[in-house]
């Protein structure tokens, strides 16, 4: 596991626990919510799958969600919610042009919507397809901006604004403007089952380094050699009943 | 051949046909482009969600026509390199509209991104913060070293046209440093697909040489179709020795370029992983996407290839210009099968897969498999760009290459008013035919 953080920043990292996760969607939503993303925007979603399947090696149940996989009663169900992963060693930062997707220290991939021309290579990079373009205008349902509601910027870099940029590519930030003033992304707030856990890795007495080191967390698509910051606690297989 | 010299065997002018045909062709062009012109300012008051393209699919007809571009500006290059580095003296005669056509063909490659760009304004970022990382930024670097190398290839060409005496080594060294060009040109614009690990329908290193021989294929097709439309409307004179060398020419990369892809499919068929067969039988027969398989191997595999090996269909008038047209059509059908499957086939198998980021009350906004149609703003901007090509082909032909332009060497002649230039009596300018267009009169 390459962290490349500078000793003294932490090296953000977020474990999910599939063993709680119940497929409800709120860390979506909230999402939604905090970053006011428009309608048909989901920087962040919730996967039906079969425990611990990799995510391209069995043939979906169904389009639908919450469709088990199976044929009843030797059915399985589980879920895994996949933004974006925070890569290390990000296919988004190498192919873009113009070094609008950058990494930073602590690990965060962060877009600058100053930079960016548009030009998508790095959603045909990235091989958890988390990263949303804005296509046109944005649209939403009555209300209004939400959530966060201001700009923020890292390093001069415009990295989060609650206006939609035309013709430019965004995806999960970590809630990088809560992070650094010492909250927890949104998502990992509004978990009601606390199956997010945020934390910092360099610190070996964090619940996110027992889980990575000890608890068996691993990472989506490890054999892509992308080394993400999310990691994901593995369903504790049952035996099954005999039928 | 009658000649050996590289100067084009011109045919014995006829009677001064009438210049309406021509101005109509530039008119159709001009309506054409001014269409795509208008196609680009819709787009860009509405954004890119005026085109098919959305999340899932998030690169469709302007990168596939961007990459069949490039492919097309092989052939004349190479042709013109082959010709000197190989001594194919057959092929000299077309060293200067295939670099002509080279030229044009890049040049409206490059500008098929621009309307794929969503801040088209924020470009100039590519020289200000270029990642070296990004083959992205190789790409647009070996594309304006082949632009104006191409330029400046056709330029001493032109020259050593009208002295012959002069500039003979500089032709040979342009060609020897030519054909490199034009293979690291394609490789490049390959790896832009064939170093991502994220699609495995893409991450193949055979990417590079498939695309080099798809490019040598479709650029000495295009190449033909050039050389046959300037016989037919320009005056041009087609030996049979060029024609042989053209037949094969094609015959040899169509036969490697069917070879590559096959092997392509037989390596996900035998190895049979999830990912990998869940794309290619979206393209085998049965899947949704199964034209492109017939459109690649029967419309532009087997057909063409009779026509250009069994002795009986290649003694019939047209096949040559037949078969090198669905040679076109199968490498466009290569194109689309690259760049489209390899967006819809999913990054994950599990639903709801991802947010296409628009809005549609009647759906929802998910899609596990990707699903791509262009609208008519793609197709009209694409259709400006191919007019465009068109133009520059047509005008670069009559003043510059063809019997129209060889004749009044030092005499200057006036701008033309109308939107066509003015073609000197004694051309066979009868029907005006489109670069790359085979019409009857």
């Amino acid at each position: 596991m390459a962290s490349g953080s500078k000793a003294g920043t932490p090296h953000h990292v977020m474990v999910i626990d599939t063993n709680r996760c119940v497929g409800c969607w709120t860390c979506a939503v909230a999402c939604k919510q905090i970053n006011n993303e428009p309608l048909g925007y989901w920087w962040n979603r919730v996967l039906t799958t079969a425990p611990n399947q990799s995510t391209t090696a069995k043939a979906p149940a169904s389009d639908n969600i919450d469709v088990p996989y199976g044929v009843f009663p030797n059915l399985e169900l589980a879920y895994l919610p996949v933004a974006c992963q925070h890569c290390n060693d990000a296919p988004c930062v190498k192919v873009c042009p113009v070094q609008a997707t950058f990494r930073r220290d602590d690990g965060t991939v962060l877009v600058d919507y100053e930079r960016c021309i548009g030009c998508r290579y790095c959603m045909a990079a990235c091989p958890y397809g988390v990263r949303i373009f804005n296509w046109g205008d944005a649209e939403y349902a009555p209300g209004g901006i939400v959530g966060y509601g201001e700009e923020y910027r890292y390093d001069g870099r415009l990295v989060f604004t609650p206006e939609r940029p035309k013709g430019v590519v965004e995806k999960c930030t970590f809630c990088v403007e809560l992070i650094d003033v010492g909250e927890d992304p949104y998502c990992v707030q509004a978990c009601p089952i606390g199956a997010r856990i945020f934390g910092d890795l360099n610190d070996a007495d964090s619940t996110v380094s027992q889980l990575v080191n000890e608890g068996g967390a691993v990472q989506l698509h490890p054999e892509l050699g992308t080394d993400p910051n999310v990691y994901y606690v593995p369903v504790r297989q049952r035996v099954a009943r005999e039928s | 051949m009658a000649t050996s010299t590289a100067s084009l065997p011109i045919s014995a002018p006829r009677e001064r046909s009438s210049q309406f045909g021509l101005r109509l062709w530039y008119g159709v062009l001009v309506l054409v482009g001014a269409f795509g012109v208008a196609a680009w300012i819709y787009e860009l008051e509405h954004g890119l969600a005026a085109t098919g393209m959305r999340d899932v699919v998030s690169w469709g007809m302007y990168i596939f026509t961007f990459a069949f571009f490039i492919g097309l500006s092989a052939g004349g290059l190479i042709m013109a390199s082959s010709a000197e580095v190989f001594g194919i003296k057959a092929l000299k005669p077309l060293s200067r509209l295939g670099v002509l056509s080279a030229a044009a063909c890049v040049t409206v490659a490059a500008l098929m991104i621009i309307p794929d760009l969503g801040r088209p304004d924020r470009i100039l970022n590519i020289f200000i913060h270029p990642n070296w990382t990004s083959p992205l930024i190789w790409d647009i670097l070996i594309i304006s070293v082949y632009f104006v190398f191409s330029v400046v290839d056709f330029a001493v060409l032109q020259r050593h046209e009208s002295e012959p005496t002069t500039l003979r080594r500089t032709v040979r060294v342009l060609a020897y440093v030519g054909l490199p060009t034009a293979v690291l040109l394609h490789s490049v614009t390959a790896w832009i697909f064939g170093l991502q690990i994220a699609r495995t329908w893409w991450n193949t290193s055979l990417m590079a040489p498939l695309f080099v021989v798809s490019a040598i294929l479709s650029g000495t097709a295009l190449v033909t179709l050039l050389a046959l439309a300037a016989e037919r409307w320009g005056g041009l004179n087609l030996p049979d020795d060029t024609r042989r060398w053209l037949r094969g020419f094609i015959t040899v990369a169509l036969i490697v370029d069917l070879f590559f892809v096959g092997c392509d499919y037989i390596t996900v068929l035998w190895g049979n992983v999830p990912a990998d067969r869940s794309a290619l039988n979206l393209v085998l027969p049965g899947g949704s996407w199964s034209w492109i398989f017939w459109t690649e191997w029967i419309v532009g595999g087997v057909i063409p290839l009779s026509l250009l090996l069994v002795p009986r269909l290649r003694k019939v008038q047209g096949s040559l210009g037949l078969a090198a047209s669905l040679a076109i059509v199968g490498v466009l059908a290569f194109r689309i099968e690259l760049v489209v499957i390899g967006f819809i086939n999913p990054l994950t198998q599990f639903p709801p897969g991802n947010a296409i980021g628009t809005y549609n009350p009647t759906t929802t906004s998910f899609q596990l498999i990707g699903r791509y149609s262009p609208t008519w703003v793609e197709y009209g901007i694409v259709l400006g760009l191919v007019a465009l090509f068109a133009a520059i082909m047509t005008v670069g032909y009559h003043r510059l290459i063809g019997p129209s332009a060889a004749k009044p060497k030092a005499v200057v002649r006036p701008l033309p008013a109308a939107p066509g230039p003015e073609v000197p009596a004694g051309t066979d300018a009868s029907t005006p035919g489109g670069p790359g267009t085979v019409r009857n009169a």
